[in-house]
C-alpha cells in the first residue's frame, strides 16, 4: 500500500514540476529544452502503445509522426486554412496507413512488421520529395506571422509548452486507463506470449490493429504539434529514421511498456542530446547518433526492459542497505 | 456429440503425421490420448486445438466447423487448451494470468478480476505471487487456471501432468477430477500411465498416426496392438507364447 | 537498344543484390531473425575495399577477399557477443540489437568517413566492354558474374556439402541436430560468418564498378529485405532469382519513371508481397 502512495506521490510531483518549469527556468533556452522534452515525451509514449505494451516494434513511426506534421501545412498551403485545422486530415490518413501496414504483417511473425514499417516510412519519405503538391524536397513552411489566434503562431514558446503538457497529460491518461482495463491485459498477453494469448480467446490481430491505430493518432498529433511551433516541414524533418530511432531509444531506455517509462527516457536523453549536439555539432554526422546506436544495442543485450527494470533489479538491494544502515 | 472429429490428417511434405483418425466425444467424458512418441498424438491435439490445419478431415465442435477456425475463435466457442511446456505470461501475477483469461467471458475489471479470485483459490495458487518465481508444478497449475477462467466446456490437457513429484501428481489428478465434476468434458494427452488408469474412462491409441485401439484403459493396456507398438514385436510374442 | 542495356544493368546490379541478399536469407532460415544491420555490412566490405587498396595495394582479388575475411570475423564476433544472447530474449530485444548496431555502424562510418561518395581508383577492372551496340563497364560485368557464382555456391555449400547439411540441420529442428552432436551455437556463428561475408564481398564487388557513401547502408539493407521477401524466407536460390528479378525492375522504373522512383517502386513491391504473399517465392511462411 505504502508503495501505492509512493508512486502516487511523485506523480503528483513530477506533474507539479512539470507545471511550473517554465516559471522557474524562464530563459529561452531552457523553455526550448522543456518543449522539445515535451515532444520527445508525446512520441515516445504514444509508440509505447504498440511498441511497448503490445511488443510489436515499430522502427518507421515516423511515418505517422510525418502525415501529422505535413497535414496542417498542406492546408494552409493549399486553402489558407489555419494549420491545426489540418490535425483531424492528419489523424486519418495515419490510421490508414496503419491499417494498410498492420492487416497484412499482424497474422505473420512480429518481424515482418518490424520490416515493412521502415520500408513504408522510407517509401513514404522519398515519394514526399518528388510530390509538387508537398513542396517537394523543399517542403512546406506555415504562417509567418499569425492572421488570427487559430494560427497558433506565437511569438515564444511558452503557450506551446502547456499545449504539449496538456496533450502528454491525456496521452498518459488514455494509457493509464487502458492499461487497467481488458485491453491493457490482452496486450501485455500478446507480448509475453502471442501462442498462450490466443488460446485464451485474445483476439490478437484485432487487437494489435487497436494498438498500432491508437499510437498512429497520438503520434500524428505529435507531428502536427512539432510542426505548428516549428511552422516549417521537409521529408527528412518529417519521415526521416531519426524521428523514429528518437521515439524508440526514449521509450526504450525509460522502459518499454512502462507508463512513465517514455517520459524518463526523454528527461534523460533530450539534455543529453542538447549537450552532445552542441559539443560536437550536430545534425546526421554527428556523434549523438553514433550514441544512440550504442545505447540501443546496450539496452537490448543487457537490459531489455530499461531503466524501470534495472530499477525493479537494484532497488531491493537498495532497501536492504538502507535499512542495514 | 460434443467434438466430432472425423478422418483428421496431417501430411508434411511425405510423411503423414496424422494418418486419418477419428474421435467421438460426448459431453462429461474424459478421454485419453496415448501412443508412443511420434505416434502423432500430439499433432491431432494441435489439430484439435487450432495450433495447426489438417490436410483433411473435419472437425466439429457443438455441431459447428471449427476444422480452420483459429485458436482464438475456439476458445470463444468454448474449446480450452495447456500447453505441454507451460507458457505463462512472466511479467505479470499470477492473479493477472489468470484475468486475461478472465477477461473471455467477463470484458469488466472487477467482474474478471472475481472470477479470476475465484479460480486461483480453487487451484490451490498464491494470487499476487509474481508468475516467474512459479516452479514447475506451480507454473502448470497457472496454466490449468488460466485455461479454467475462460469456462471451457471442452479442456484439451497437453501432458498437464508430467514432471511432477508423487505428492504434486495426486493433488494434480484431484484439481483435474474436480474440474471434470464442474461439468466440463477433458481430453488428456498423457504418458503417466497412473493419469490415465485413474481419470480416463476411455482411451484412444496411437501409432504411427493411426488410431490402433480404442476403449476403456484395461482394454486397452493388454490390447496386442498396443503391446506391440509399445514394447515391440518380440514382446507380444513372448506374451503369446505365454498363454 | 538503350532498353536492352538498362536490363543487363539492372540485372547486373541484381546480381549483387542476390549474393547479399543470401546472406540475410540464411540467418532468417536458420534463426527466424532478421538482421537489420545487413545493408551495413555491406557498406563496410566497401570500405573495406577501398582502405586495402589505399594501404595495402593490390587489385580486386586482394580487396575482394580482404572484405571477406575482415567481415566474417564481424559477423562471428556480432553473433558471439550480441546476437546469441538476444535470441532468446523479448522480440523488442532482438529488433533493436541489430538496429542499434545499424545506427551504430552507420553513423561511426560517417563520422570516419564523411557523407561524401567516394569510389575507387582506377582498377583492372576499369574499362567499357562493347558487346552487340550496348556498354557494358567491365567492372560491373565482372561484379554481376562473380556474384551469381558466389551465390550458387553458397547455395551449393547449403545443399551438397556435409557444413551445409549440419546449418541446414539446425535450421531445421535445432534440438534434433543437437542430439545428432552438431553444435547448434557454432553453426549460427558460421552461418553469420558466412552471411557478413558474403555481404562483404558483394560490397567490395560493387566497390569497383559503383561510387558510395556511408548512406547506401540503409537502402541495401531494405532491398535484402525486398529481395529476401520475393525470393522466399530461407531459400538462397529463391533469393537468386529475387535479386535478379529486384535489380531488373528497379532498372526498368529508373528508366521509366525516373530516378527517384526506382526505390519507391521496389518498396512499395514489398508492402504488396507483404499483402499477396509473404512466403514469396520459394519459402516457407513465417
Amino acid at each position: 500500500m505504502s508503495e501505492y502512495l509512493t508512486s502516487r506521490t511523485a506523480v503528483c510531483f513530477l506533474g507539479a514540476a512539470l507545471l511550473v518549469y517554465p516559471l522557474v527556468f524562464s530563459g529561452a533556452f531552457y523553455l526550448d529544452i522543456g518543449v522539445t522534452f515535451l515532444l520527445a515525451a508525446i512520441s515516445a509514449s504514444a509508440w509505447n502503445i504498440v511498441g511497448g505494451y503490445a511488443g510489436q516494434v515499430s522502427v518507421g513511426h515516423s511515418m505517422f509522426f510525418g502525415v501529422g506534421a505535413y497535414t496542417p501545412l498542406v492546408v494552409y498551403t493549399l486553402w489558407g486554412w489555419p494549420p491545426i485545422a489540418g490535425i483531424p486530415l492528419g489523424i486519418a490518413l495515419s490510421i490508414g496507413l496503419a491499417i494498410v501496414i498492420g492487416m497484412p504483417t499482424f497474422r505473420l511473425t512480429g518481424h515482418y512488421f518490424s520490416m515493412a514499417t521502415i520500408a513504408v516510412a522510407e517509401l513514404i519519405r522519398i515519394f514526399f520529395g518528388t510530390w509538387d503538391m508537398v513542396g517537394a524536397a523543399i517542403g512546406l513552411q506555415g504562417p509567418a506571422v499569425a492572421r488570427s489566434f487559430w494560427d497558433l503562431t506565437f511569438r515564444s514558446e511558452l503557450p506551446y509548452y502547456y499545449i504539449f503538457l496538456g496533450v502528454l497529460a491525456i496521452l498518459l491518461a488514455t494509457t493509464a486507463a487502458l492499461e487497467r482495463r481488458r485491453f491493457g491485459f490482452y496486450l501485455r498477453a500478446i507480448k509475453a506470449s502471442e501462442r498462450a494469448a490466443r488460446s485464451l480467446g485474445v483476439p490478437v490481430r484485432q487487437t494489435k490493429m487497436q494498438a498500432l491505430v491508437l499510437s498512429a493518432i497520438f503520434t500524428s498529433v505529435a507531428g502536427s504539434l512539432y510542426v505548428i511551433k516549428t511552422g516549417f516541414i521537409d521529408p527528412d524533418s518529417a519521415f526521416g529514421i531519426l524521428i523514429s530511432v528518437q521515439m524508440v531509444i526514449v521509450a526504450a531506455l525509460g522502459g518499454a511498456g512502462t507508463l512513465f517509462g517514455p517520459l524518463v527516457g526523454a528527461l534523460i536523453l533530450i539534455p543529453l542530446q542538447t549537450a552532445t549536439n552542441s559539443a560536437f555539432g550536430g545534425g546526421g554526422t554527428g556523434l549523438t547518433y553514433i550514441l544512440y546506436g550504442g545505447i540501443i544495442v546496450v539496452i537490448a543485450r543487457f537490459e531489455p526492459g530499461g531503466l524501470f527494470e534495472l530499477w525493479q533489479r537494484v532497488a531491493p538491494y537498495l532497501r536492504k542497505r538502507a535499512h542495514a544502515a | 456429440m460434443l467434438l466430432e472429429a472425423t478422418n483428421v490428417a496431417k501430411v508434411f511434405g511425405a510423411f503423414h503425421a496424422v494418418a486419418g483418425a477419428d474421435l467421438a466425444v460426448e459431453q462429461g467424458e474424459i478421454i485419453g490420448l496415448i501412443g508412443p512418441n511420434g505416434a502423432g498424438k500430439s499433432t491431432f491435439f494441435n489439430c484439435l486445438a487450432g495450433e495447426t490445419t489438417p490436410t483433411t478431415g473435419r472437425i466439429l465442435f457443438d455441431g459447428k466447423d471449427v476444422t480452420y477456425a483459429l485458436p482464438e475463435v475456439r476458445a470463444r466457442a468454448g474449446i480450452g487448451r495447456t500447453f505441454q511446456v507451460p507458457t505463462a505470461f512472466e511479467d505479470m501475477s499470477v492473479i493477472n494470468n489468470v484475468m486475461v483469461g478472465a477477461f473471455l467471458r467477463h470484458p469488466h475489471r472487477n467482474d474478471a478480476r472475481d472470477q479470476a479470485r475465484r479460480i486461483v483459490e480453487l487451484t490451490g495458487l498464491r494470487a499476487d505471487q509474481q508468475a516467474r518465481s512459479l516452479g514447475t508444478p506451480g507454473r502448470k497449475r497457472l496454466e490449468i487456471a488460466r485455461v479454467l477462467a475462460t469456462e471451457p466446456r471442452l479442456l484439451l490437457l497437453d501432458e498437464s501432468l508430467a514432471g511432477l513429484t508423487p505428492t504434486e501428481l495426486r493433488d494434480a489428478i484431484a484439481l483435474v477430477r474436480r474440474i471434470h465434476d464442474m461439468g466440463v468434458t477433458i481430453v488428456i494427452v498423457e504418458h503417466i500411465m497412473e493419469v490415465i488408469m485413474t481419470l480416463t474412462k476411455r482411451v484412444l491409441v496411437f501409432n504411427q498416426g493411426r488410431v490402433i485401439s480404442s476403449g476403456t484403459p484395461e482394454e486397452v493396456v493388454r490390447d496386442d496392438a498396443v503391446i506391440e507398438a509399445y514394447l515391440g514385436r518380440a514382446h507380444r510374442k513372448r506374451k503369446e507364447e505365454s498363454r | 537498344m538503350v532498353i536492352v542495356q538498362v536490363i543487363v544493368g539492372g540485372l547486373l546490379l541484381g546480381a549483387i543484390y542476390a549474393l547479399f541478399s543470401s546472406g540475410l536469407t540464411l540467418i532468417w532460415g536458420m534463426m527466424n531473425f532478421i538482421n537489420f544491420a545487413h545493408g551495413e555490412f555491406v557498406m563496410l566490405g566497401m570500405y573495406v575495399a577501398l582502405l586495402t587498396v589505399t594501404w595495402v595495394g593490390g587489385g580486386p582479388a586482394v580487396f575482394v577477399i580482404a572484405a571477406a575475411l575482415a567481415l566474417f570475423v564481424l559477423g562471428v564476433g556480432i553473433y558471439l557477443s550480441l546476437i546469441r544472447y538476444v535470441i532468446r530474449g523479448p522480440m523488442l530485444a532482438q529488433i533493436l540489437s541489430t538496429f542499434g548496431l545499424a545506427l551504430l555502424l552507420r553513423y561511426s562510418a560517417f563520422w570516419i568517413f564523411s557523407a561524401n561518395f567516394v569510389s575507387l581508383p582506377q582498377t583492372s577492372l576499369g574499362g567499357t566492354l562493347k558487346l552487340g551496340g550496348i556498354f557494358l563497364p567491365v567492372a560491373q560485368l565482372v561484379a554481376g558474374a562473380v556474384a551469381i557464382l558466389l551465390t550458387l555456391g553458397l547455395h551449393l555449400l547449403l545443399t551438397r556439402t556435409t557444413v551445409g547439411s549440419k546449418l541446414l540441420a539446425v535450421a531445421e529442428d535445432r534440438a534434433a541436430a543437437m542430439l545428432m552432436g552438431i553444435r547448434p551455437d557454432r553453426m549460427q556463428a558460421l552461418a553469420w560468418g558466412l552471411a557478413a561475408g558474403s555481404a562483404g564481398i558483394a560490397g567490395a564487388l560493387m566497390a569497383t564498378a559503383y561510387p558510395w557513401s556511408p548512406s547506401v547502408g540503409e537502402t541495401f539493407g531494405l532491398i535484402a529485405f525486398v529481395v529476401v521477401a520475393l525470393g522466399g524466407f530461407g531459400s538462397v536460390l529463391g533469393s537468386l532469382y529475387a535479386g535478379l528479378i529486384i535489380g531488373l525492375i528497379q532498372a526498368m522504373s529508373a528508366f521509366w519513371l525516373g530516378a527517384i522512383y526506382k526505390d519507391i517502386v521496389v518498396y512499395g513491391l514489398f508492402v504488396a508481397l507483404l499483402w499477396l504473399r509473404p512466403q514469396g517465392l520459394m519459402g516457407k511462411k513465417g
